[in-house]
């Protein structure tokens, strides 16, 4: 899949403090997540690639073009949704969000109709004829998620988008994203420190450390890998070990009867029931756990940042 | 996107062109203003001036129109309608443009920061410089129907019905009242515009931006008391102002205007105009930023 952004070298200071630092990396995801702890560098990477934010050095490309020289042609295909609240409070939604169609390049009929139909799609159908003011915090969200979208463009920039909602709206904006997804005509790149929003909607994330990648992975593959761990107590050993490492599986003792397996894809646990049964052994405890974000994040966390910024693949 | 479908759709339709979408913003602005019924109530009654002497240019041409009135003013419509009576129609609409501006132009930027949603328009395919056009263009075409243009068709109605060349004569004039009237508006415009921006709150821009007209003359004029000296006039800006229509229009200067120190040369007064204006843009362009940058 081509790249939908670019990084190359790409190095953001503000005043005297550098932001990003060396990030190098392509983006090629339907959904990508930004992951990183707060200060990590998340919301200026959105903003330079929004074109607030000018390259200190290095260069990031959307779609293939220099974000630098070609930023009002980017921002028409672009769709914002930024973390604070933005809007303009004593205009009604539907208006609000026809007004930023408009400014995105929609003609004023065209730019009603979406709006309209981006109100109803976002639930806020009946609600779209009041003032943005009078909205609560999560129908503020929907209303930003809806100006994003009014345009059509074909990446979203959704920082923070599931910020103060209640789980029910948290959820239906989950829902709505991995929608937008799924159409296959728009990548998102959804920005929050949410692991499990993350995990919900994207299929290859990036992880930022101290404005430097800490990771780059595709989940997706990560997903199809599907690495198992199982970690097992047992009573004694009496060739299990052996039996377990025939099926194909890496195998890994750790004293006082605990052993690691990473089970391949065409294990099943039944089969390792069976070995044990086999070689009478007593399995006293197992826990079972696939390789998850959240491991991923902490690694990638207790790494230090890569300094060519590039990390590939698992980690 | 079908609202009865429900589903994500990218838009594939026409786009209108880039160098139109200020028109957006002039648009929408227009619409938002003129929402407020006082704000409609009181143009409108910044044209009655206007209303009153397009009769009154009239009448004093028409001798049937005076009979029926029983008005007799006797006396040439030249002698009447002089350069300093243009002036004075000016100044009138002037004032009433200030009003205008003070009512609407803190709102139209400061609404913006304080919804922050000044990062929602430049995310978009516009500039900070077409942004500010937008919201500007309101200003322009609004203060330019209350301040030149009347004036300009009062000029032109003269003109027509003196004949002989009158308006040929007096171009100069014409000239006048559209530079004086621009330069006004340029003026109050971007002064309104950059406190907005500055201070980022409707009311404290507009008693800022009252300040600078009312409040800051009685403080030249303590300048120039304690200092002894006529260029502390320069911060009186209605002073500044009436200085430069007075070259523009060929008429002397008030006579309360040479004070006890005398008066400020005419040059400095445009070059005072100029310079607020050129610090106005510069404060637009260093404060209007879709994110603040904290130095450091």
């Amino acid at each position: 899949m081509p790249a939908v952004i670019e990084l190359d070298n790409l190095e953001v200071k503000l005043g005297n403090r550098t932001i990003l630092a060396q990030l190098n990396g392509a983006l090629s995801g339907h959904c990508i997540g930004l992951l990183g702890p707060n200060g990590s560098g998340k919301s200026t990477l959105i903003n330079t690639l929004l074109g607030f934010y000018r390259p200190t050095s290095g260069a990031v490309r959307i779609f293939g073009k220099d974000v630098r020289t070609n930023t009002r042609e980017l921002r028409s295909q672009i769709g914002y949704m930024p973390e604070t609240d933005a809007f303009i409070a004593d205009m009604s939604g539907v208006r609000f969000v026809r007004y930023m169609a408009e400014l995105s390049g929609l003609p004023a009929s065209e730019a009603m109709e979406r709006a309209h139909e981006a109100f109803f799609y976002v639930g806020l159908g009946e609600a779209r004829y009041r003032k943005v003011g009078t909205y609560s915090l999560g129908m503020k969200q929907m209303a930003k998620l809806a100006q994003s979208i009014a345009h059509g463009p074909r990446l979203l920039l959704l920082d923070e988008p599931s910020n103060g909602l209640d789980p029910e709206a948290r959820q239906r904006m989950l829902q709505l994203v991995r929608e937008i997804r799924d159409t296959g005509e728009v990548h998102v790149l959804f920005s929050s420190h949410l692991l499990h929003d993350i995990e919900e909607c994207c299929d290859q994330v990036l992880i930022l450390k101290e404005g430097r990648i800490a990771a780059l992975c595709n989940l997706e593959e990560e997903r199809k890998a599907n690495r198992q761990f199982l970690e097992l107590e047992v009573s004694q050993e009496n060739g299990f070990l052996d039996a377990v490492r025939g099926l194909g599986c890496e195998c890994a003792s750790i004293g006082a009867g605990r052993l690691k397996i990473v089970m391949s894809d065409n294990i099943e646990l039944r089969q390792i029931y069976q070995l044990a049964s086999d070689h009478t052994v007593q399995i006293r405890r197992m826990n079972y756990r696939r390789d998850s974000l959240e491991d991923i994040f902490l690694k990638a966390m207790s790494n230090k940042p890569e300094t060519n910024g590039v990390v590939h693949g698992s980690l | 996107m079908a609202v009865y479908k429900r589903t994500y759709k990218a838009y594939r339709g026409a786009m209108t062109p880039g160098w139109s979408r200020f028109t957006v913003l002039s648009r929408y602005g227009f619409a938002t203003l003129f929402d407020s019924r006082m704000f409609t109530a009181f143009t409108v009654l910044s044209f009655v001036p206007f209303l009153v002497c397009l009769v009154f240019v009239y009448v004093l041409h028409s001798a049937t129109a005076q009979q029926v009135l029983h008005a007799q003013f006797g006396r040439d419509p030249n002698s009447i309608m002089t350069n300093y009576w243009f002036l004075s129609f000016l100044g009138v609409q002037a004032w009433m443009s200030f009003i205008l501006t003070a009512w609407a132009a803190p709102g139209m930027v400061s609404k913006d920061f304080a919804n922050s949603s000044v990062q929602l328009y430049l995310s978009r395919p516009l500039s900070r410089a077409e942004y500010l056009l937008g919201k500007v263009s309101v200003l322009v075409v609004l203060l330019s129907f209350t301040t030149w243009i009347p004036t300009l068709v009062l000029f032109l109605l003269h003109a027509s019905l003196q004949g002989h060349g009158w308006g040929w004569d007096n171009l100069w004039l014409a000239f006048a009242i559209i530079v004086s009237g621009l330069m006004w508006i340029a003026l109050i415009s971007l002064l309104a515009m950059a406190l907005s921006v500055l201070v980022k709150w409707r009311i404290a821009a507009t008693a800022l931006l009252l300040a600078i007209f009312f409040l800051l003359p009685g403080f030249s004029f303590v300048i120039e008391a304690i200092l002894r000296t006529a260029w502390g006039s320069l911060l009186n800006l209605p002073y500044v102002v009436t200085l430069a229509w007075a070259q523009m229009f060929r008429v002397s200067a008030p006579q309360h205007f040479r004070g006890r120190f005398g008066m400020v040369p005419t040059w400095s007064a445009w070059v005072t105009v100029i310079t607020v204006c050129v610090l106005c843009v510069w404060l637009l362009h260093s404060k209007l930023k879709a994110r603040e940058v904290e130095r450091g």
